[in-house]
């Protein structure tokens, strides 16, 4: 990878912007389908399809001139001019499509407002709502673009030779492309739940507290849950422009070549694997992940169908006018009526799960993730407030309180551990009762690594033992270790040393409290190797003498 | 984690509570899915990077040094992005650093090779080589891990020497000396007739009965040349002006000297007062006399790590350490000034059996008085102000 950062920069626009620009609609496309539901819910009178075709139109507007707009000053003559343009011809579109939305006879109506001046009787509260979500739609695509702008797809303004030093707020761009997905999900998430609400059983509860009615399904879930995949989706996006950019910066060079490949590969056996997962998991009355999908899909080419025929329908109603100016009957097809509404497709509801185990599950998860973030919650505000921790240790009940805990603590860890040596201890006396009685078969195999290194040291010790004792240097029940390492260094001078260190190794893991190390239970061991040869040997001289 | 994440979580199990479940519950999978997901990815890849770097720990001036470094990924895991940053010393490879980013699939390697260039003598560091990681999702920060650095010794730099005078009173070594006074009874240079006085056991019986006549051994006289090599350090014994070439100059004179003594096979030690990287309290370890490439290698070691001090004077040192060498050892000091304290030191030296020779390194910044005193003293100074000086007195020392 030996380019110029410049010509990474730009072959990384050209492969990043179509992706991102593309993620970035379906998002807003996900909102335009919660808040065509909701208004569909709230206000079954207003023509909420009608709505989300003109918030997409406007989207795919805003997304087309972006990089137009960003090519000017902002607040200079020419900025405002295109966007006043853009505005006008947005006002005037969604005015005429909301009006011919009721029928030609009303956009006649409008028409004749229009030409008689009379503005105000334009300004619907549809069409006021249509135009403040259209602009709350416009800030918030254009914030994403900013952002994407500032995290690589601009390349001047990625690649500026500013000090690095102050230029470190590239992975903070990264951090608030991610917040602004998540605070945008928050709200999208909220709107999803108000479209469950019945709002008829509300506002009928009219004294004491409103009754809350929760619908099974509105169809706005999809869009949240969609929003949040393609928001990841462009998180991983967004990572990966913002680390190229960083490295292009500090002109690392990227020795995979096939890097972005890798990164988009990862990334969506991540999702994938994430959304089966999800879907694994449960989750009361679920829905289905490609149904979800399938649902946005056909919520989108509904709209837009709707919306090109009604466009058309427009169009042609504006050319037969001359017509009508003229005396003259205009062609049938403009007389014909709007076409008709969309309906929107409903999410295919999975069967709910019946099991109580899944229902367990379910509970558990749920109350049990509400209980870890109060608890988290709780920490983090009690760090935050110093001032309240110090007031904490300084009050003598809190204080009292930890003593008693660390008393407790201390306790049942003594007692823990007491109680597993005293277990130890009472197995390993039956075991060798029942040994000493052939109530147990004798094992064949001491496995030395399930010894600690204390017991180890006995092991060989005793192995001495009892391989003199074949040899005829049995231990004296009276004899002390001490006694019978003399005795044994008599009868084997040539190991007098190892057997003397073997007989202290002992003494030491036998009578004192002295930690015995593995190194320690490694040099008994060494040394036990030593004495057996010689041991052996001594054997053989035994049988020599008595031929 | 990203700042709004637990808002989103706190408003999900909300309405996780409110609505029993269902799509917040979804959502709330998804999303913390994906953080615990992408933290645990990131964290095992970073546990499951290995990272070794190969090296020759010595150089000498001039030589390229190759770095080889191998990034393993142990783990089936892929590692999406891996950021490898080694410092590198500015003396060996100039102001940038090798730096590279990698992507490693499961089980995967990969292998760099880079070289630096022994410039300076010195104790560099080859590292630390910071490796970063973190998820494809970027919700945490990025996790970082430090190979620890590895340390390349530059030896300085050694001129060839053919001869030197080096004055010792050792007897019996292997270089030949003039003085009858140290025969060596190992090197029979030849045979004459014996004189009243002449030992027995010069007599060399075999000659005496092939010729009739007592004949007696004539052996050649020789030194041995045990010596040490004092390097002061301290830096205002240096003149300020040209302070850092001067100290260089005084160890690339010390170590052409250990040089030319190794290799006339005799035994040679090292006493400096400068900072050691190496050793805890930073103090140089004095190394005792010895022969052989084994002890030139320590020397030059020393060399290569040592450092200018201030404040500390070479005199104290001297009086403290010299009771430790033998008799007859020749103490070599290499110093950019000589005062009266290390000439009464070195004086003292000799009054107990040691030879002397100073040697000043750089610009001379000693006072006349000193000087003088040293000459009165008998203690030879020769003052060395550059490389080329230093091939001069060889040459001196070659033609007397």
């Amino acid at each position: 990878m030996s380019a110029h950062p410049h010509t990474r920069a730009a072959a990384r626009e050209k492969r990043f912007r179509p992706i991102s620009y593309t993620l970035v609609f379906l998002m807003m496309a996900c909102i335009v389908l919660t808040l065509s539901v909701l208004v569909r819910s709230l206000l079954p009178d207003w023509h909420a399809e009608i709505m989300a075709g003109i918030l997409l139109f406007i989207l795919l507007d805003r997304l087309y001139i972006h990089k137009q707009l960003q090519s000017l000053t902002p607040l200079s003559s020419e900025w405002v001019v295109t966007l006043g343009a853009q505005w006008v011809v947005i006002a005037l579109v969604s005015r005429f499509l909301l009006s011919f939305a009721n029928g030609p006879a009303s956009l006649t109506d409008d028409l004749s407002h229009w030409v008689r001046g009379s503005l105000g009787t334009l300004f619907t509260a549809e069409f006021v709502i249509t135009l403040m979500l259209a602009a709350t739609l416009w800030v918030l695509t254009t914030q994403f673009l900013n952002l994407l702008d500032e995290i690589g797809l601009d390349m001047k303004a990625a690649l500026s030779e500013e000090p690095v030093h102050t230029r470190t707020d590239i992975v903070p761009a990264h951090q608030r492309m991610v917040n602004l997905t998540f605070t945008s999900g928050i709200v999208l998430v909220i709107l999803t739940a108000l479209t469950r609400l019945n709002l008829q059983t509300v506002i009928s509860n009219s004294s004491g507290l409103p009754l809350m009615e929760w619908s099974r399904f509105s169809g706005a879930e999809a869009g949240a849950l969609l929003y949040f995949v393609f928001g990841l989706a462009l998180m991983s996006l967004s990572r990966l422009m913002s680390l190229q950019t960083h490295w292009d910066r500090l002109r690392i060079p990227v020795s995979s070549s096939n890097l972005p490949r890798q990164w988009a590969m990862y990334s969506l056996v991540f999702l994938i694997a994430l959304a089966v997962v999800v879907s694994l998991l449960p989750a009361g009355d679920s829905l289905g992940f490609f149904a979800v999908l399938g649902t946005l899909v056909g919520f989108l080419v509904n709209v837009l169908i709707f919306l090109s025929q009604l466009i058309l329908g427009l169009v042609l109603m504006l050319l037969s006018l001359p017509f009508v100016l003229f005396g003259k009957t205009p062609p049938g097809i403009v007389n014909s009526e709007p076409p008709p509404m969309p309906v929107f497709p409903q999410v295919p509801e999975a069967t709910p799960y019946s099991n109580a185990t899944f229902e367990l599950i379910r509970s558990i998860l749920l109350w049990g993730g509400l209980i870890l973030l109060l608890v988290y919650s709780l920490i983090r505000f009690v760090r935050q407030h110093d001032s309240l921790l110090a007031a904490l240790r300084r009050n003598r009940i809190t204080n009292w309180l930890v003593l008693a805990w660390q008393w407790l603590y201390r306790n049942v860890d003594r007692t823990r551990a007491s109680l597993t040596q005293a277990i130890a201890n009472g197995w390993q006396r039956v075991v060798s009762r029942l040994g000493s009685n052939r109530l147990l078969p004798r094992p064949g195999w001491i496995s030395l690594r399930s010894l600690d290194p204390r017991r180890r040291v006995y092991f060989f010790y005793l192995a001495m033992v009892r391989r003199a004792g074949e040899q005829g240097l049995a231990r004296g029940p009276s004899q002390t270790p001490a006694e019978y390492a003399s005795h044994l260094e008599q009868a084997v001078p040539s190991v007098k040393e190892d057997i003397d260190a073997l007989t202290q190794a002992f003494i030491e893991a036998r009578y004192s409290r002295r930690n015995i190390d593995k190194a320690k239970a490694s040099f008994v061991k060494a040394t036990w190797e030593r004495i057996r040869p010689a041991l052996r040997g001594k054997t053989k001289e035994n049988r020599s003498e008595t031929k | 984690m990203s700042g709004s994440f637990l808002p989103l979580l706190m408003v999900l199990l909300l309405l996780a509570a409110f609505m029993r479940g269902d799509f917040a519950l979804t959502l709330i999978y998804l999303v913390v899915g994906a953080l615990v997901s992408g933290m645990v990815w990131s964290k095992r890849a970073m546990t499951q990077v290995r990272t070794q770097r190969r090296f020759q720990g010595h150089a000498f001036l001039g030589e390229k040094i190759k770095i080889d470094l191998h990034v393993q990924n142990t783990g089936w895991l892929p590692v999406p992005w891996l950021e490898l940053r080694e410092t590198l010393p500015v003396a060996l490879v100039g102001p940038n650093s090798f730096q590279s980013v990698i992507h490693l699939g499961p089980h995967g390697e990969s292998h760099f090779e880079y070289s630096v260039e022994a410039r300076k003598r010195g104790y560099y560091p080859i590292g630390p080589l910071s490796v970063s990681t973190g998820d494809i999702l970027g919700l945490r920060e990025s996790l970082q891990a430090v190979m620890l650095a590895e340390h390349l010794v530059v030896y300085p730099k050694i001129i060839p020497l053919t001869s030197l005078k080096i004055p010792s009173h050792s007897p019996q070594g292997t270089l030949r000396h003039t003085l009858p006074l140290f025969e060596d009874p190992a090197r029979t240079f030849g045979k004459r007739g014996y004189v009243t006085g002449d030992s027995l056991r010069r007599v060399d019986w075999k000659a005496s009965a092939s010729t009739g006549q007592f004949q007696v051994k004539v052996f050649e006289p020789s030194i041995a040349l045990e010596t040490c090599i004092i390097l002061n350090l301290n830096a205002e014994d240096f003149y300020y002006r040209s302070r850092i070439d001067s100290i260089e100059l005084a160890v690339v004179i010390a170590a052409s000297i250990a040089n030319w003594i190794t290799a006339n096979k005799q035994m040679v030690g090292l006493m400096v007062n400068g900072r050691d990287p190496l050793m805890a309290d930073g103090r140089p370890q004095t190394i005792p006399p010895h022969k052989g490439k084994r002890q030139l290698m320590r020397l030059l070691e020393t060399l290569a790590r040592v450092d200018s001090i201030d404040q500390s004077p070479l005199a104290p040192l001297l009086q403290e350490q010299r009771y430790q060498l033998g008799w007859g050892t020749t103490l070599i000091v290499v110093t950019g000034r000589a005062e009266d304290k290390l000439i009464h030191e070195l004086y003292q030296a000799r009054r107990g059996g040691q030879n002397a020779l100073l040697i000043l390194a750089g610009m001379d910044a000693s006072d006349e008085a000193s000087l003088r005193q040293a000459y009165a003293f008998g203690i030879p100074v020769t003052a060395i102000a550059s490389e080329r000086d230093l091939s001069l007195w060889m040459q001196k020392s070659s033609r007397a």
